[in-house]
């Protein structure tokens, strides 16, 4: 490994080291971390219960469990091995195994040093088991979580876990909350990706840009006065926008506040997930200072499975204005341009049907958008009574960030179409008729996207298959994370 | 996406029992290399069933065109070319505009096309419209897709090249699977893009452009080099023939057709588990007398209540705690539940049905009503009536795996399942038995609810408002697949838990009933695994192929009575 590792200390891993290593970081457990680790599970095999597991299973099952926690390690995993549907990515599995060290990581859970050095090892090994994707309800025992040990520590592995370690690995919803960090982590992509979106339209409906100038003296959010200066940042020096026109439509209007929201709302996430990330999401809890090995839920996932709804909303509110934007866009009417951008409308459809795709991916989204949170479905004989769904909030959320941006991908393809006509001069009278006016200049952030996207989309000028256009935009945007290369990389 | 794949004799016959009440007896092949011994279906646009398309999707059967549909397709084809020459004269002595003839599409309806034109317009079209995104439709879905649109088109009221549907007909004897992408659609002017990456491979009027992708002999390949391959020669659209191609919401409702045969099947299976989950908690079978439900007759409560007395006929465990006197709803109102579930289903099916053998084509060319003009501008393509059916069907679903899930819990819970060791947790198997399966299942059904909500209910205005309420039917029809599968892994979890249960009550001494014996003797064998994901995908297996459900029923040969 020629790159210094990302270490794991339990109080430190971002959002951002977690996705480098799912791109090929190599991580390292930190010393003091290993110091803490080691006491904690020394003291917990001298004074902790003599067989923790064994207890565990008895009072769960309602019985007492015969053997001792030896023999039960496997069969504990194994039995937890109860997922299904797609395997995860490797991306996320490499993830998973990353942050659940980093749990360990943080000494309050009893487990040796040598548990962790596996988990590393196979992230720096790039080993990633099958996890399947589906059946976790972010509480307590997890499926993911076994499904991984499983393909760990049973097969060629030199360290043979305790009953107490075997809990700890699984004992954690932080399958909800790796998700929630590959989800957060996309949402600001598509936060600028909004904001560029955005400007584009206005240049090209020749938009008022006094609602912009007017927000932050408003000062009704800070959010939105942040995502007002960013639009006038890429608007600036442009003569297609002006003050003083008619007031534009809303989704126009108030893109500030809505995108200046939705950050908010990724702000809220991040913190949580950041948070997470480093918090012993564990159970039992080995405290070494206080003595003490305690029943607690920290497992519980509602806190990531809260802001992972909110996201969602967040998320599905940006694609629905972008599509409204778009829909602008491609209406001769509304844009003052050709319809559906393209010169001899009739004979071509041009990107008629880009707007269908938006709506089409819009209205998945509301589906998508139903809090999962909100159900909770009783679990193990009145034991796990509410759970949190946690994982499936994740999960909604990383679907919609698909959509969001296919559609906020659409908006900046109908964008450039636009600016292509603003350039050169091309308008259309309320009679239909095409005429020639002075070119307009464009502000230099725009130019900056419009460049970009005609790097990876050409200009629209006779009927052709929009599939490949939408597929180039949607990975060029999908690019994210430390590998992306500097020729790939998006200018926002 | 739910995948499709296998042979599912058992699922056939079911949906012949249920929805066309006729049974015979079908040879299918198992995998692709063996004799096909079916008939060829003869298309028409008036007689394909559920059977067909599920034969002809998942087991390759066989089509030609019917040469009463060709005559009909020829006749309005033949005014068709007449109006695009410009021979069709109106009121005012001029050529007549027929929409998307000659003229622009949606609202380009304004514009007119010169004749030299018309065939850049068809393709133009099917290039524009190529916008989908996601994920690609299963080799089922597409071809059921295909099958469906070559079936709308040999009603003979659309007025297209025959050739379109013959190609079609060849490239599905031959197995030329496009690649459809599945996202993208809003189900009204029908599912253009979907089709239109259908089109793709079709049509070639000879300029250099995209031809789409599609599989042939498992290899994917650019959709010119497959149709050379298949030695099917593509198509040089004419006028309408874009239209033709694209108008009309084929994949929303070869989506739901798949899944009505599936969730069909999947019912009965829903009932056995219910059977070995009853006689594992030792339930009482009074709720389920055939007297109680004349007195609130549901035709599907009946059924499953009839079909619940037989599977457990001769059982030594239902009512064999004196006294109990009556049930949890879980096992009591099951035939409340899953009857419901029944008639969900039914109601749906009836709907897909008529779409089946539908025009879905703007404008129809209807050449029995008086001339000069035969084209009737209507909007036959819209998705609502199949939206709204898969809405109801992914909301059925959902609702039997919520069912099957509150058994399991009672399976697992020590204190509500008559005496059957907490969490299932065998005697010489340490670890947690059936605890996790349950949270499995709990996070399927969960997953499910959210799955629900309906997306009949949403529209967003499209094409310069032309088109202002859209169906959204194919996100519909997905979201129900989806729900499906997540049913079907949910029952396959209580199938595993009943059985690990009935292996203590057999260890008792009881007998189980006709048709719970027969299920156990087939999925007692496949609980032996190293972790429950693996039993599960066992299980899953014998579902899908349609194993379980026919040896339940050979067993207990009243069911087919009661199915229909």
């Amino acid at each position: 490994m020629s790159k210094s590792p990302i270490v794991l200390t339990g109080a430190s891993l971002t959002i951002d080291a977690l996705m480098r290593v799912a791109h090929g970081a190599p991580i390292a457990l930190g010393e003091e971390a290993r110091t803490e680790m080691q006491r904690s599970s020394q003291w917990l095999s001298e004074h902790g219960p003599a067989s923790i597991l064994a207890q565990k299973m008895g009072w769960l099952s309602g019985s007492e469990v015969g053997a001792d926690d030896d023999a039960l390690v496997v069969p504990f995993i194994q039995s937890h091995c109860a997922g299904v549907g797609k395997p995860l990515s490797d991306l996320v599995v490499r993830a998973l195994i990353a942050a659940r060290a980093n749990v360990l990581a943080t000494g309050l859970t009893g487990c040796r040093p040598a548990v962790a050095d596996v988990l590393i090892r196979a992230v720096n090994e790039n080993r990633t088991p099958v996890v399947p994707s589906q059946g976790s309800v972010g509480a307590a025992g997890s499926a993911a979580l076994a499904h991984m040990v499983d393909g760990l520590f049973f097969d060629d592995c030199d360290v043979v876990l305790r009953g107490s370690e075997a809990l700890a690995l699984i004992n954690g919803s932080t399958l909800a909350t790796v998700l929630g960090a590959f989800a957060v982590h996309r949402s600001h992509r598509c936060l600028n990706m909004a904001i560029a979106a955005t400007a584009l339209t206005m240049e090209v409906v020749r938009a008022d840009t006094a609602a912009l100038s007017i927000q932050p003296m408003g000062a009704r959010s800070d959010a939105a006065e942040a995502v007002a200066m960013a639009l006038l940042d890429q608007l600036s020096g442009s003569t297609m926008v002006a003050q003083g026109r008619r007031p534009d439509p809303f989704s126009i209007r108030c893109a500030p506040a809505v995108i200046g929201t939705a950050r908010s709302a990724v702000s809220a996430a991040e913190a949580v997930i950041r948070k997470d990330l480093n918090a012993a999401n564990v159970n039992p809890l080995v405290r070494v200072d206080a003595q003490r090995v305690d029943e607690v839920g920290n497992f519980h996932g509602a806190e990531v499975a809260f802001v992972m709804d909110a996201l969602k909303i967040a998320l599905t509110t940006l694609a629905s204005m972008s599509e409204r934007r778009t829909f602008r866009l491609t209406y001769g009417q509304l844009s003052g341009l050709p319809s559906f951008l393209v010169r001899g409308t009739g004979l071509n459809s041009g990107l008629m049907i880009a707007q269908y795709t938006a709506a089409s991916l819009v209205s998945e989204c509301k589906v998508l958008s139903h809090p999962a949170s909100v159900d909770a479905i009783p679990t193990v004989q009145h034991q796990e009574d509410h759970v949190s769904m946690a994982p499936i909030a994740a999960r909604g959320a990383l679907r919609i960030l698909d959509a969001l941006s296919e559609v906020l991908s659409i908006e900046l393809i109908c964008g450039a179409q636009g600016l292509d006509f603003r350039l050169e001069g091309t308008a259309v009278e309320d009679d239909g008729v095409v005429h020639t006016v002075a070119p307009l200049t464009a502000g230099k952030g725009t130019m900056v996207s419009y460049r970009f996207v005609r790097g990876v989309v050409a200009r629209w000028v006779e009927d052709r298959a929009l599939m490949p256009d939408l597929h180039a935009m949607a990975e060029a945007a999908r690019v994210c994370g430390p590998s992306e290369s500097p020729k790939n990389a998006l200018p926002w | 996406m739910c995948a499709w794949y296998g042979d599912c004799v058992e699922s056939s016959h079911a949906i012949r029992r249920l929805f066309v009440g006729v049974v015979t007896p079908l040879t299918l092949r198992v995998g692709r290399q063996h004799e096909v011994t079916l008939e060829q279906i003869s298309l028409d646009g008036a007689s394909l069933d559920f059977t067909d398309v599920w034969d002809v999707a998942v087991n390759h059967r066989q089509l030609s065109l019917c040469p009463v549909a060709r005559e009909k397709m020829a006749r309005s084809r033949a005014w068709v070319l007449q109006a695009a020459a410009g021979e069709v004269i109106d009121e005012n002595g001029d050529a007549m505009p027929v929409y998307g003839v000659n003229t622009g599409y949606g609202s380009l309806a304004r514009v007119r096309i010169p004749k030299e034109q018309i065939t850049q317009l068809s393709m133009n079209l099917i290039r524009s419209h190529a916008a989908g995104v996601g994920e690609v439709a299963t080799e089922a879905v597409t071809r059921a897709t295909m099958l469906l649109r070559a079936n709308a088109l040999a009603k003979g009221s659309s007025g297209c090249n025959i050739e379109i549907v013959t190609t079609l007909i060849a490239m599905l004897n031959a197995g030329v699977t496009p690649e459809i992408p599945l996202q993208g659609s809003v189900g009204s002017s029908g599912d253009l893009a979907p089709l239109s990456h259908l089109g793709l491979v079709v049509f070639d009027d000879g300029t250099p452009g995209d031809s789409g992708w599609a599989s042939f002999n498992g290899t994917r390949l650019k959709g010119d080099v497959a149709m050379q391959k298949a030695g099917i020669p593509r198509i040089v659209p004419g006028p309408k023939d874009g239209l033709a191609m694209t108008n009309g919401a084929q994949l929303t409702t070869a989506i739901t057709a798949l899944t009505v045969v599936e969730g069909a099947a999947l019912v009965l299976t829903a009932e056995i588990a219910t059977a070995l989950s009853v006689e594992a908690l030792k339930g009482v079978s009074r709720a389920f007398h055939p007297a109680v439900h004349v007195l609130r007759p549901y035709p599907g409560a009946q059924q499953t209540a009839s079909n619940l007395c037989a599977l457990m006929v001769g059982s030594t465990l239902v009512d064999s705690i004196p006294e109990k006197v009556q049930d949890a709803y879980s096992l009591r109102c099951t035939p409340m539940v899953l009857g419901a579930v029944r008639d969900g289903l039914k109601f749906g099916a009836s709907q897909v049905a008529v779409e089946l053998n539908a025009a879905t084509d703007n404008p129809l060319i209807l050449m029995d009503e008086p001339g000069p003009n035969h084209a009737f501008s209507a909007g036959l393509f819209h998705g609502e009536a199949v939206g709204l059916a898969a809405d109801h069907i992914k909301l059925v679903l959902s609702e039997a795996a919520a069912l099957s899930e509150r058994r399991l819990y009672r399976l697992t819970t020590g204190s509500l399942s008559a005496l059957l060791p907490p969490l299932l947790v065998g005697v010489d198997q340490p670890g947690m038995g059936m605890m996790v399966p349950q949270t499995t299942a709990a996070a399927l059904v969960s997953e499910n609810r959210s799955l629900c909500w309906p997306s009949s209910a949403d529209s967003i205005p499209t094409c310069e408002d032309q088109e202002d309420l859209v169906a959204m039917s194919t996100t519909a029809a997905r979201r129900a697949a989806e729900v499906l599968k997540n049913s079907r892994q949910v029952i396959a979890i209580e199938l595993m838990a009943a059985v690990t249960a009935l292996r203590v009550r057999c260890d008792e001494g009881h007998t189980l009933g006709a048709g719970s014996a027969a299920a156990y003797a087939l999925l007692s064998p496949l609980t032996d695994a190293r972790t429950p994901s693996e039993v599960l995908s066992r299980i899953d297996a014998v579902i899908v192929s349609g194993a379980l459900n026919k040896c339940v029923r050979e067993a207990v040969p009243v069911l087919e009575v009661a199915d229909v």
